[in-house]
């Protein structure tokens, strides 16, 4: 099948100096007008294809240089050296309602939205009363878009470029925002797009969308492409790569507070081999705190974050909390089963005395799920086991042909 | 499924491709008129006096010049009446200084458009010259029924005024890309437009007629395209004589070399606005 686009050993040098020139002293100017300045790279000899009616994934941190490809698939600037093939029409689906003039009325920035994107104003007018029932925005549609709220103007930009016919279609983090029937119709778009064979181009740091999403996955690190492959595989790479790349969570510093973090750790206590926690596992979470005097009723919660910042779930000692002596203690959670599915979750550890709250660290590290003997999808794994009968279901019980017992160690 | 093939490069200075650009902003002309018809609505929406401000500003600006250069100082006009005399040079001349002077901040007043949506750049100057297009047309009106008002006839040559105008308009886009390439990197240039309009409109026989320029400076008159068009046009509507055609012809050739020139520079960096803006 041929190539739907090809980056072929595409660089980008960005020189962060320009466009600052209004603070620059006229002898730096004149330095910089002699001298090039040393140019950022944001993509460096990149190469990859992507085949017709394929779904690929772009990951990486902030900086690899995903918005770099898009923004140079999507034209909106040029590659420094190398070249870019692109089969047949492409369209961006990038960071919406970008192309919306306030003071126009919604069925104006239709049109003005639709004709940016090249479709004839004949094409616009046709699909009008679609895209406006798309929308859903209704009675709303003659009245200036700045009176919108910023849901309907989500709905209506991402109606217009839904009703686009591109060969290939990039997307950026629009799964990310709007509320859930809106990301349900878009989900719903998406895949009939798939379904049609057209070629997508995801850039995502909604780890999950990409994995439900492509069928191969290219992981971007300083502007190189780092590993390409299965979705799943790489990433969990990602992961990976992310945990060494982060900071190691820092609890030391001066104790200022009455009580203090002063560490979180986490151990699989089903396995013997290594300390990683997977799925279906048991699981201890460790909070370490210092208490500068004698404290009761206090409070200690663990938030779990999904990488796109939404909160997973948490652990928690209760709203009546404990009492905690003076000098350095810990708290120990103790989960049977870890329902969490495969991935990376950020943590924020949080102690509490209600109404005050003595330590809230943000994001101070991670816990990393492994995936366990079953592959699991979704949001969470829910334990279970299965049987297989013969005959009609009754409620005695038939023969048994097969079973399996996962409750325990899946 | 259209397997066009289309492939990025980096830019690169070429002549040869502006026929291609031109395939490709004919591609586009829908979303110029959409453009367009969007700065005509834009302009002046949420004012009180609403499109009457495509009328106040040259009929003021007229009557201003009248009272200083007819009753304080007297240029000698023939015939014609001062008011008529200069609104007709002023006509034209605001279609040039109001779509120059936009067109030059199109590109780094829409980054909206220029950071998130691919399309020929060139868009978003031109749109700002065909809206001044649409205020030309309306000054036009004004002008032909201050024209009646004095009872001055049209002529046969009228018809100047067409090509008159397609010249000003290809110099105006000539030197409108430009203008709007050279401010996206350095904005010296929109700082500079409001004092070189100034300084273009006395150096412009649009206030007196060119025959009062003194000999010694009239070849430099002959490198200023404008000064053909005003010329140009009040010749053909209000005196209805035809316009100074070797004037007009070196007018034309200097507008088409700066607007191809202008063009392919303009193609060279559009790729590059984004990293500007």
């Amino acid at each position: 099948m041929p190539e739907a686009l090809q980056f072929r050993n595409v660089t980008k040098n960005f020189h962060p100096r320009e466009g600052m020139r209004t603070t620059a002293s006229w002898r730096d100017r004149l330095s910089t007008w002699f001298e090039k300045s040393p140019a950022f790279t944001a993509l460096d000899h990149v190469s990859f294809a992507v085949d017709q009616g394929e779904a690929l994934g772009i990951i990486g941190h902030n900086g690899a240089g995903k918005s770099t490809v898009l923004k140079l698939l999507s034209r909106i600037t040029a590659p420094t050296a190398g070249e870019i093939l692109i089969r047949g029409s492409l369209s961006a689906l990038v960071e919406l309602g970008s192309g919306f003039h306030p003071e126009l009325t919604g069925r104006e920035n239709i049109y003005l939205n639709g004709s940016q994107f090249g479709m004839t104003r004949k094409e616009i007018a046709r699909k009008l009363s679609s895209i406006v029932e798309f929308s859903g925005i209704g009675s709303f549609l003659d009245v200036p878009v700045k009176r919108y709220s910023s849901g309907m103007y989500l709905r209506l930009s991402f109606a217009i470029a839904a009703h686009l016919e591109p060969d290939t279609l990039l997307l950026d983090e629009v799964l990310a925002v709007g509320d859930f029937a809106f990301q349900r119709k878009c989900l719903a778009r998406i895949d009939e797009l798939k379904r049609s064979k057209k070629t997508i181009l995801f850039i995502s740091h909604d780890l999950a969308a990409v994995e439900r999403l492509c069928d191969r996955v290219l992981l971007l690190s300083h502007g190189r492409i780092l590993r390409q492959g299965r979705p799943r595989e790489v990433i969990l790479e990602y992961q990976q790569s992310n945990l060494i790349a982060s900071a190691p969570p820092v609890f030391s510093g001066p104790l200022s507070r009455t009580v203090q973090c002063t560490g979180f750790s986490y151990r699989s206590t089903c396995r013997k081999d290594s300390n990683h926690v997977h799925t279906g596992d048991s699981m201890t979470v460790t909070v370490e705190f210092f208490a500068q005097e004698t404290v009761s009723g206090l409070v200690i919660n663990v938030y779990l974050y999904w990488p796109n910042g939404y909160l997973c779930t948490h652990l928690s000692t209760g709203a009546e909390g404990f009492n905690a002596e003076k000098g350095p203690g810990y708290v120990e959670f103790h989960c049977p089963v870890v329902n969490l599915v495969p991935g990376l979750f950020l943590v924020d550890v949080a102690i509490e005395r209600t109404p005050e709250i003595m330590d809230w660290r943000h994001r101070c590290s991670y816990l990393r799920v492994d995936q366990g003997e079953k592959a699991v999808i979704g949001d969470m794994y829910l334990p279970h086991s299965w049987s297989c009968r013969r005959g009609q279901r009754q409620e005695s019980s038939a023969d048994c042909i097969a079973s399996n017992s996962s409750a325990g160690a899946l | 499924m259209s397997a066009s093939i289309q492939i990025i490069r980096p830019p690169s200075f070429s002549l040869r491709a502006l026929r291609d650009d031109l395939v490709r902003l004919i591609r586009y002309r829908d979303f110029l008129y959409t453009l367009t018809l969007h700065r005509i609505h834009v302009r002046y929406r949420q004012s009180a006096l609403g499109y009457a401000w495509a009328v106040i500003q040259p009929v003021m600006l007229v009557s201003i010049y009248t009272l200083v250069f007819n009753h304080f100082t007297k240029i000698a006009t023939g015939k014609t009446p001062y008011v008529i005399f200069a609104f007709s040079a002023l006509v034209p001349w605001l279609y040039f200084s109001n779509g120059l002077s936009l067109a030059t901040n199109g590109i780094v007043s829409n980054p909206s458009l220029v950071l998130r949506v691919h399309f020929p750049r060139e868009i978003l100057p031109l749109s700002y010259i065909t809206a001044a297009l649409v205020d030309f047309a309306i000054g036009g009106c004004v002008l032909g029924g201050a024209m009646a008002f004095y009872q001055i006839p049209l002529h046969g040559a009228v018809v100047w005024v067409l090509p008159i105008m397609i010249l000003a308009t290809i110099f105006l886009t000539g030197v409108a890309l430009l203008c709007s390439t050279v401010h996206v990197k350095y904005r010296d240039v929109g700082l500079a437009m409001p004092f070189v309009l100034q300084v273009w409109l006395f150096a412009t026989p649009v206030l007196y007629p060119l025959q009062s320029v003194p000999s010694k400076l009239r070849p430099y008159y002959e490198l200023n395209p404008m000064a053909a068009v005003v010329d140009g046009f009040r010749s053909a509507v209000v005196l209805g004589v035809t316009p100074d055609l070797r004037l007009l012809g070196i007018a034309f050739l200097m507008s088409a070399a700066i607007l191809v020139l202008s063009y392919a520079l303009f193609r060279r960096f559009e790729n590059t606005f984004a990293d500007y803006i």
